[in-house]
């Protein structure tokens, strides 16, 4: 008698266990073959940018942002190269951090080179790190031709002719802010290859449950408790089954 | 037929071997700067020069790097008839920084200053560079001097060929200009 009681209350919880968790077994099954096969699926070559789902990470974009130059407009796309208008104009390792512009030339200050340019777009040189360029210079500005490169280590004199390079005194200049780009055309190229999430992360956030944060790891991880409950449930049914039928 | 091969071979040996001797080093990386590079080529500081890229200097530069140059000027160092160039040129994906000091119309050194790419770094190894010592422009604006490759280095290879070639005809130009002076 016992023993029968104590397989119904054991089948009625095995039960009550499987159909609560049956959704979810299905799911992590199909997510777990998926992603056991993700090579060979190649999962993590599919890219998703939907909007949404870069918000739900994280990862809303910035408007993509320019300087305007006698309305031209230079950027930097998100492929590491410096843009006048619709034509590449020269490699430009991020952040593009000002522009400005003297009557000769506009000079473009990324993150370890300045680019001139002419004012029709045309690369004239690139004067980078490697070729003497000081470390640290986030900032070019202008007073009539005269140009100036300013850093954590202080104001530079820039000379485009002989690249000279002198130390001086903090001076008033100026330089171009940035704005959004107004060009849907521009900020569609400013905007290439930016951020985006591999099918593959997003699978394995659903499957962990770290898609919807902590809750859902806690979720996944009650999930996996009560399939170990239900295997022991599931065992224990099966021995007293074979005790009853014993006796 | 066989000696290239051989030749090919037992550089390729030795580039590995200096390689695997020295593990310390990557094989990526900035190894000299411009400035350094030029002070170690000329006793005194070189005179920095200006060559502007005409449209005929463009049509035949396009010829040897197989693309169009950017840029409307280069810059380089002379002293006397020595000159040395640095120039970027793409391997696979990455930009190569390459140092090239020609004297008399002959490479006098070839350095790689920086090197972006994950593979084919062996290029910077001296036992490499050597190769291109003597070596000048052929009527066909190609290296008179046929240079080994390294296995698994081709476009690396094939770049650092390329902007020998360059430097050459850069330098030929400026010769130009002076005996036009």
């Amino acid at each position: 008698m016992d023993v029968k009681k104590t397989i119904i209350f054991n089948l009625r919880w095995h039960r009550r266990i499987g159909l609560s968790v049956f959704f979810m077994v299905i799911f992590l099954s199909v997510t777990g073959f998926v992603l056991n096969h993700s090579p060979g699926l190649k999962l993590s070559k599919v890219d998703l940018s939907s909007n949404w789902l870069l918000s739900w990470y994280g990862l809303e974009q910035e408007p993509a942002e320019g300087f305007n130059v006698d309305e031209n407009w230079v950027y930097l796309a998100a492929d590491q190269q410096l843009y006048f208008n619709q034509n590449i104009v020269a490699g430009c390792s991020a952040p593009l951090h000002s522009v400005a512009a003297t009557e000769q030339m506009i000079l473009a200050l990324c993150s370890d080179s300045i680019v001139m340019l002419s004012h029709s777009g045309q690369l004239i040189e690139s004067f980078s790190q490697l070729q003497g360029l000081p470390a640290n210079i986030d900032r070019v500005a202008v007073d009539g031709n005269n140009i100036f490169l300013t850093g954590s280590q202080g104001t530079n004199q820039f000379d485009p002719d002989s690249l000279n390079i002198t130390a001086i005194d903090q001076v008033r200049a100026e330089s171009i802010s940035a704005q959004p780009l107004p060009d849907k055309r521009f900020s569609e190229i400013a905007d290439t290859g930016t951020a985006s999430i591999s099918l593959e992360t997003v699978i394995l956030d659903l499957h962990s449950g770290r898609f919807f944060g902590n809750a859902g790891v806690l979720f996944v991880d009650i999930i996996g408790l009560l399939m170990c409950i239900l295997s022991i449930t599931g065992l224990w049914a099966w021995v007293n089954h074979q005790r009853l039928r014993k006796q | 037929m066989f000696k290239p091969m051989l030749k090919a071979l037992l550089l390729t040996g030795t580039v590995l071997l200096t390689s695997l001797s020295s593990p310390m080093v990557m094989g990526k990386g900035v190894f000299q700067s411009g400035p350094d590079f030029v002070a170690e080529v000329f006793e005194q500081q070189g005179n920095a020069k200006v060559l502007w890229l005409t449209n005929d200097i463009r049509q035949q530069t396009k010829v040897i790097l197989g693309r169009p140059v950017t840029g409307l000027r280069i810059r380089y160092h002379q002293h006397g008839n020595k000159t040395a160039w640095i120039l970027d040129e793409i391997g696979k994906e990455m930009p190569i920084t390459i140092g090239v000091v020609v004297e008399a119309n002959k490479i006098a050194q070839v350095k790689i200053l920086a090197y972006r790419e994950s593979r084919g770094g062996e290029v910077r190894y001296s036992a490499y560079t050597r190769q291109y010592l003597g070596a000048a422009l052929n009527d066909r604006y190609k290296l008179d001097q046929s240079i080994d490759g390294i296995t698994g280095a081709t476009l690396s290879v094939w770049a650092v060929n390329k902007v020998a070639a360059l430097a050459l005809y850069y330098h030929s130009l400026t010769e130009q200009t002076q005996a036009d002076q």
